[in-house]
Formats: structure tokens, C-alpha cells, sequence
């Protein structure tokens, strides 16, 4: 007999051998928390929104940004913060209809796309945040090299010196290189996260997707 | 969610909670990891509930939510407390039918299944439950052809691992 067909004569018995939850019992698991993969990805999404908010909400009130008010370049901060909440706002939606459109009643693969999708949002979430920390960065930097008096001081003095190419290259490589490593340990981060948290998802999906081919 | 809803769900998880053991069974080794894939499909099922309209069969509305959880849902808990494996303590089967090479026989083929990935699972678990292709590529979301394709590479993969 084909060995498929000998299991499945035993599975159809295998009813029996379980053991029967009463109704107090499956009630009871109803008020139960779930700890779907889903629910994971949106703590986790709900905590970057958190860490990036309290992130800028906190660099206000710093002793350079009051540094920064002297420079009279308010046009440039009030822009890069309207862009930043724009672009805020709109992850906000985005991720809200991710999370709307994941019914555990779909399809196994549209299941999957689903939730793959809501992990594409955080990615780019996660890259504009990034490329946003590179702008302003360099921005203020820029901003430093013009207006900041202390800056100017050191600027006059380099080239007084005839450093002043030399001074410009380390102040941008090292602002590069603290930043590179900042974005890396971020990145790796993320990785470590989602890796760990998807990694079954995507090889399941990976299996789906090459049956298609 | 009302006492009504609650009631009327208990009470066809009751009736069929076969299916939730059944998927649980394939898909776990053993029965502290059973009772925790159990908990996540009664909840998933419970939270899906208020969307399921009955033109579907309840049966088979419960398949599709029930593999979901256990391929894609489902985060394996860290608890691992050791119990006795499945492979151990299950298979007895009745006296007048007992016959020691097939007993033999499904054991490995039940050790075999658990070897396949969690798709192929999916599809073993489908067709042992009778399902037809149509609705074993609908639960899935692939095309009939190449559902049927991928049963037969899996029933080829079954005999491999029991004749190596």
C-alpha cells in the first residue's frame, strides 16, 4: 500500500486519541494573550516610533540646540522638521493599513505577503530615519562652518595656518566615520531583530514562492 | 465582544477541536509545545471569529486559520520543559488490529513527516484529511498544478527518507 495512504488511515483514527477541552477550558483560553509574530512586529514598530520621536523631542532641549537658535537659521530647522513629521504622518498610515489588511483568514501566501509587507514599511522607515540623521547632520555641520563664532574662530586660525583643507577633511571624515558607525550599530540591530523574528516566516515564504516558478 | 458571540464560538471550537489537535500534532513534538500552538489557534480563531460569515463551512474556515498560525503566526515559545516525545508514547492502536510491522511502519512514517518543512506539512496534512487539490491550493494560495506537483515531490521525499 502506498505509505501515504496507510497514514492517512491511522490519522482519520487518530481523532480519539486526544485528549477533549471542555467549554470552561477553551473559554478560558480565549482571555489569553496571543504571541503571534504579528503582535511582535508591531511592539517592536510602536517602540522605533517611540525611540525616534523621544530621540528628537529630547535633542531640543539640549544645550546645543539653544547653541543652534543663535545661528538665526530657523528656516532650515522648521523645514527639515516639517518634512520630517510629513513623512512621520505618512509611515503612521502606512503602517496602520498593514496591520489592518493581515487577517489570519487569507491564504497562507497572501498571509505571508502581508506581513512581509508591514516589514518592508519598517525598512524604509528604518532608511529614512537614517538618510534623515545623515541630512541633518551635514546640514548643521554645514550651518557650524558658517555661523557657529566658535567654529569661526578655528576656521580663521587653520587657514591662517594654512590648514584649512586639512581642517575641513578631518572635521567631515570624522563627522563620516562617527555617524557610519552610529548607522552601523543601528543597522546591525535591526538585523539581529528581524532576522531572528522573520527568519521562519521568510523561509517559508521562500518555499511557496519557488513552488510558483 | 458579546456573551452570545463568545458562547457560539466555544461552542464550535468544541465540536471541531479536532482540527486544532490535529494541526498542533504535525506540527509540534511534544505536548507542552501541543498546549501552546493549541492556546495561539483558539486565539487566532477567536480574534478571526467576528469576520467569519457563514457561507464558509466552519471546518474548513478553522484548516485555514489553523495552518496559518502554526506556519506563519506562531512564535515558537522559549519555554522548552522536556516531556516525552510524541514518537514515545503515541501509536497504540487497538488490540484486534494490532499488527507490529505496520505499527513499525507508521511510526517512521510519522517520524518521516516530521522531517518535511512546515509547507510540506501543510500539504501531508491536507491530503491526509481528505482534502481535494482545489482546496489545498486555495488554503495554501498557489495554483491546483502546482499544489499536485508538490505533493508528489513530497511523496517521493517521504519514500527517501524511509528507504535511504
Amino acid at each position: 500500500m502506498d505509505e501515504l495512504e496507510l497514514l492517512k488511515k491511522d490519522w482519520q483514527k487518530q481523532g480519539d486519541k486526544f485528549p477533549k477541552l471542555s467549554h470552561s477550558e477553551l473559554y478560558g483560553m480565549l482571555l489569553k494573550k496571543s504571541s503571534s509574530i504579528v503582535k511582535w512586529i508591531f511592539i517592536i514598530s510602536l517602540l522605533e516610533f517611540v525611540f525616534w520621536t523621544i530621540l528628537s523631542i529630547s535633542l531640543k532641549g539640549t544645550e546645543s540646540m539653544a547653541r543652534f537658535d543663535a545661528y538665526g537659521a530657523d528656516a532650515i530647522f522648521i523645514g527639515l522638521s516639517v518634512v520630517s513629521y510629513i513623512i512621520l504622518g505618512y509611515f503612521f498610515y502606512r503602517f496602520y493599513m498593514n496591520y489592518k489588511n493581515i487577517s489570519a483568514t487569507d491564504d497562507v501566501r497572501s498571509l505571508m505577503k502581508n506581513i512581509l509587507r508591514t516589514r518592508k514599511t519598517v525598512k524604509q522607515y528604518v532608511g529614512f530615519n537614517l538618510i534623515f540623521l545623515f541630512i541633518s547632520t551635514f546640514t548643521i555641520l554645514g550651518i557650524q562652518f558658517n555661523k557657529d563664532e566658535q567654529m569661526l574662530s578655528v576656521i580663521e586660525q587653520a587657514s591662517a595656518n594654512g590648514e584649512l583643507f586639512k581642517f575641513y577633511a578631518t572635521t567631515i571624515l570624522a563627522t563620516l566615520l562617527v555617524l557610519g558607525i552610529a548607522i552601523g550599530l543601528i543597522l546591525l540591530l535591526y538585523y539581529l531583530i528581524y532576522g531572528i523574528l522573520l527568519k521562519r516566516l521568510n523561509k517559508n515564504y521562500n518555499e511557496l514562492k519557488k513552488l510558483e516558478v | 465582544m458579546n456573551k452570545e458571540l463568545e458562547h457560539s464560538f466555544v461552542e464550535l471550537l468544541e465540536k471541531h477541536q479536532n482540527i486544532v489537535h490535529k494541526v498542533c500534532r504535525l506540527y509540534t513534538n511534544n505536548q507542552d509545545a501541543h498546549n501552546d500552538l493549541f492556546q495561539e489557534i483558539t486565539i487566532q480563531l477567536w480574534k478571526a471569529y467576528p469576520k467569519f460569515r457563514g457561507d464558509a463551512k466552519f471546518s474548513t474556515w478553522m484548516y485555514r486559520v489553523g495552518l496559518n498560525t502554526a506556519i506563519t503566526l506562531y512564535r515558537k515559545s522559549k519555554r522548552r520543559i522536556s516531556t516525552q516525545d510524541y514518537e514515545d508514547v503515541q501509536f497504540k492502536i487497538k488490540a484486534e488490529e494490532y499488527d507490529d510491522t505496520e505499527e513499525q511502519q507508521l511510526k517512521l512514517l510519522y517520524k518521516a513527516v516530521h522531517q518535511l518543512n512546515d509547507i510540506e506539512k501543510a500539504l501531508v496534512f491536507l491530503y491526509l484529511e481528505d482534502k481535494n487539490y482545489k482546496e489545498i491550493s486555495e488554503t495554501l494560495g498557489i495554483s491546483e498544478v502546482n499544489a499536485r506537483v508538490k505533493m508528489n515531490r513530497v511523496k517521493t521525499k517521504l519514500k527517501t527518507i524511509l528507504n535511504p
